[in-house]
C-alpha cells in the first residue's frame, strides 16, 4: 500500500517537472523554482553563449556631477518617505484600514481629515493602536493593504 | 528544528547568527534600527523589519517592538546575540510566556548569574573556587572597613548588578575604604539601578582566564577549553587567545572538569562562560556569562565546534553534537577586536569605510559586518570586526597574525589595527607573559 502511494507520488512529481519544463520553454524564462507541500523543485536552463564579433564600443556616457545630483534628487523626490505629508508608522505591527472587518475604512484617497483624526489602526501583541493624522488635509495616497505587516518608519498614508 | 529565527542584535554578531541559521536551513529575520538599514546581515537575511530609530532603548532593547516583529513575521525563536537583551531574564521569561524560543539558558539561570552576589554563592555551592570576599551585600562603610581589615588590603568593592568589568572600585588601605565604598554605591545606583555592593580580595597580578561551557539543559554539560583574555583596557577585552599560555594540560583539565561538573549539576542549557582570575596557580571565580561571548571564535578555531549551531540545536530540543571525549583542542588561536577608534587616544571614529581589504589564507577568519562603502553609525559600540587567526602552534599563530595585520586595509576611518601591529611585536606578548594590568601599563608608558 505504501509502495503504491510512493509510486503515485513519483509519477506526480515527474509530471510536475515536465510541466515546469514546458512552461520554461513557452515563456522563455531561464529558471523556475516552486515549493509545495514540503517539496521544492527548481528547473533551470543553461543559456548557451555564442561568441560573436565584439560589438562596437558604445559611446562613453559622461554624466556631470550636477546631472547625477539632479537625478538623485528626482529619485528622492519620488520616494514617498520624503514627501512632507507622509505619515510614517511609529511602530511594528499589522495595519488595518478599518476598526473591524466589514466596517468602513477610517480614510480613503480623497478623504478630508482633521489633525488627530484616526487614519488607521496598527495591531501589535493584541493591542489596537489608533494612528492619528499629524495635520489636517486631504488624503492623497494610501500605501498599505488591509492586514499588511508594517515596520517602523514605513510610509502608510500621504496627506496634503 | 526552528523554521524561522529572529536575530535580536546587530553588527558582526548578527551576521554570525545569520550564517549559522543559513547553514541549518533556517529562515532569518533581521530586525534593525533606521541607522542599520544598510547593515550586511540585514541585506543577507530573508526578511527584515525596521523596529525603531537609532537609540537602542527604542530599537534593540525595545521588547514590545521585538515581540511585534516576531508576531508579524511568524518567527518561532529569537537569538539575542551578546549584550543588549542576551542576559535579560525578564526578556527570556516574556518569550517563554509567548511560546517563542529564547536561544540561550533559562530565565532562572540568567537571573542567578546576573546577580553577582548570588552567582558567587551558587558557584561556591557547585564546587567552583571563588575569590575570598564578603558573604552577601555590604550595607555600611563600617561593615566594609571591618570586612576589608579581616581580608587584608587591597580590596575591590563591586556592584552586585554590575559585571563586564563595570562598577568596581579599589581601596588600597583603611584610609580609602569609606570613600571607595560610597562612590561604588552611588555609581552602581546610577549605572545599574541597584546600589548593592560586595567586597572581594583585590588580586595584584592575575590573568583573566575563562572556560567555555555548554549544556543541553538536561544534565549533560561539557567544557571546550579556556581562553586567556588578560589584555584589557578599562576592563574591555582587546585581544584574546586560546589556549592560555599560562596553563599546562593538567591545570586545564582540572578547571575544565570542575566547571563542566558544576554545569551538569545546574542542568545548564546552551553556551556559557565561567570567568576566573588566575594567580600563582590558583583559580578564583569572578562571574559567569550566560550567553555567547564576543571571543567565542577562538574556541571554535581550536575545537572545530560551531557554537552558534550548537546553541540553536539545543534550544530547539536536539541533543548536543558532541560529548566531552569528542572535544579536542588543536593548535592555537588569537583574536584581535578591531574598533573604529584612534589607536593612540581611542577616540571613536565613526564614518564611511572607503577601502576595505581583509586578509585571507589558511587559518584566517574575519568576523565583521563591514564592507567597502559601509557607514559606521555613531550610535553603537565601536567594534567593527574581529580578526581571528589559527596556527598549529602559538608561534605559527603569531607569525600568521603579524602577516594578516600587515595585509588588512581599512581606509576612511581610524582603527586600532596599528595598536595590534605593535602588540604582536612586543616580547611580553610573544612570550605570553602578561596579566590584566599589562595593557594599561603599556599604554601609559607609550604616552611618555
Amino acid at each position: 500500500m505504501a509502495r503504491e502511494t510512493r509510486e503515485k507520488t513519483n509519477v506526480q512529481e515527474k509530471q510536475l517537472i515536465r510541466d515546469l519544463a514546458t512552461l520554461l520553454n513557452e515563456t522563455g524564462l531561464t529558471e523556475i523554482e516552486i515549493e509545495k507541500s514540503g517539496l521544492k523543485v527548481r528547473v533551470a536552463r543553461t543559456v548557451q553563449l555564442t561568441a560573436s564579433a565584439a560589438p562596437a564600443a558604445p559611446p562613453a556616457v559622461q554624466t556631470t556631477a550636477r546631472e547625477r545630483a539632479e537625478a538623485e534628487s528626482k529619485r528622492s523626490e519620488s520616494d514617498p518617505a520624503n514627501h512632507p505629508g507622509a505619515v510614517k508608522s511609529p511602530m511594528v505591527g499589522t495595519a488595518y484600514r478599518a476598526a473591524e472587518p466589514g466596517a468602513a475604512p477610517f480614510a480613503e484617497v480623497g478623504s478630508r481629515v482633521t489633525e488627530g483624526q484616526t487614519l488607521l489602526i496598527i495591531e501589535a501583541m493584541k493591542t489596537m493602536n489608533h494612528i492619528p493624522a499629524p495635520a489636517s488635509g486631504t488624503v492623497t495616497e494610501v500605501l498599505f493593504e488591509n492586514g499588511q505587516p508594517v515596520e517602523f518608519g514605513e510610509v502608510l498614508v500621504i496627506i496634503e | 528544528m526552528f523554521d524561522k529565527v529572529l536575530i535580536a542584535n546587530r553588527g558582526e554578531i548578527a551576521l554570525r547568527i545569520q550564517r549559522a541559521c543559513k547553514e541549518l536551513g533556517i529562515a532569518t529575520v533581521a530586525v534593525h534600527s533606521t541607522a542599520d538599514a544598510d547593515a550586511m546581515h540585514v541585506r543577507l537575511a530573508d526578511e527584515s523589519v525596521c523596529i525603531g530609530p537609532p537609540p537602542s532603548s527604542e530599537s534593540y532593547l525595545n521588547i514590545p517592538r521585538l515581540l511585534a516583529a516576531c508576531e508579524i513575521t511568524g518567527a518561532d525563536a529569537i537569538h539575542p546575540g551578546y549584550g543588549f537583551l542576551s542576559e535579560n531574564a525578564r526578556f527570556a521569561e516574556i518569550l517563554e510566556d509567548h511560546n517563542i524560543a529564547f536561544i540561550g539558558p533559562t530565565s532562572e539561570h540568567i537571573r542567578i548569574m546576573g546577580d553577582k552576589i548570588a552567582a558567587k554563592e551558587t558557584a561556591k555551592k557547585l564546587g567552583i573556587p571563588v575569590v575570598p570576599g564578603s558573604v552577601g551585600a555590604i550595607e555600611t562603610a563600617e561593615e566594609a572597613a571591618h570586612v576589608a581589615a579581616d581580608m587584608g588590603y587591597p580590596v575591590l568593592i563591586k556592584a552586585a548588578a554590575g559585571g563586564g568589568g563595570r562598577g568596581m572600585k579599589v581601596a588600597r588601605s583603611a584610609d580609602e575604604i569609606a570613600a571607595a565604598f560610597g562612590t561604588a554605591r552611588s555609581e552602581a545606583k546610577a549605572a545599574f539601578g541597584d546600589d548593592a555592593v560586595y567586597i572581594e580580595k583585590f588580586l595584584a597580578k592575575p590573568r583573566h582566564i575563562e572556560v567555555q561551557v555548554f549544556g543541553d539543559g538536561h544534565g549533560q554539560a561539557i567544557h571546550l577549553g579556556e581562553r586567556d583574555c588578560s589584555l584589557q583596557r578599562r576592563h574591555q577585552k582587546v585581544l584574546e587567545e586560546a589556549p592560555s599560555p599560562a596553563l599546562n594540560d593538567a591545570a586545564r583539565q582540572h578547571i575544565g572538569k570542575t566547571v563542566a561538573t558544576a554545569m551538569q549539576k545546574l542542568k545548564y542549557r546552551g553556551a556559557g562562560t565561567v570567568e576566573f582570575l588566575y594567580e600563582q596557580g590558583e583559580f578564583f571565580f569572578i562571574e559567569m556569562n550566560t550567553r555567547l561571548q564576543v571571543e567565542h571564535p577562538i574556541t571554535e578555531m581550536v575545537t572545530g565546534v560551531d557554537l552558534v549551531i550548537e546553541q540553536i540545536r539545543v534550544a530547539s530540543g536536539m541533543p548536543m553534537t558532541l560529548t566531552q571525549e569528542d572535544v579536542t583542542i588543536s593548535g592555537h588561536a588569537i583574536e584581535c577586536r578591531i574598533n573604529a577608534e584612534n589607536p593612540t587616544n581611542f577616540r571613536p571614529s565613526p564614518g564611511q569605510i572607503t577601502y576595505w581589504h581583509p586578509p585571507g589564507g589558511l587559518g584566517v577568519r574575519v568576523d565583521s559586518g563591514a564592507y567597502q562603502g559601509y557607514r559606521i553609525p555613531p550610535y553603537y559600540d565601536s567594534l567593527i570586526g574581529k580578526l581571528i587567526v589559527h596556527g598549529k602552534t602559538r608561534n605559527e599563530c603569531l607569525m600568521r597574525l603579524r602577516r594578516c595585520l600587515s595585509e588588512f586595509v581599512i581606509d576612511g576611518i581610524d582603527t586600532t589595527i596599528p595598536l595590534f601591529t605593535e602588540l604582536v611585536r612586543h616580547p611580553d606578548i610573544a612570550n605570553g607573559m602578561y596579566d590584566i594590568h599589562w595593557l594599561e601599563n603599556y599604554l601609559t608608558t607609550r604616552e611618555d
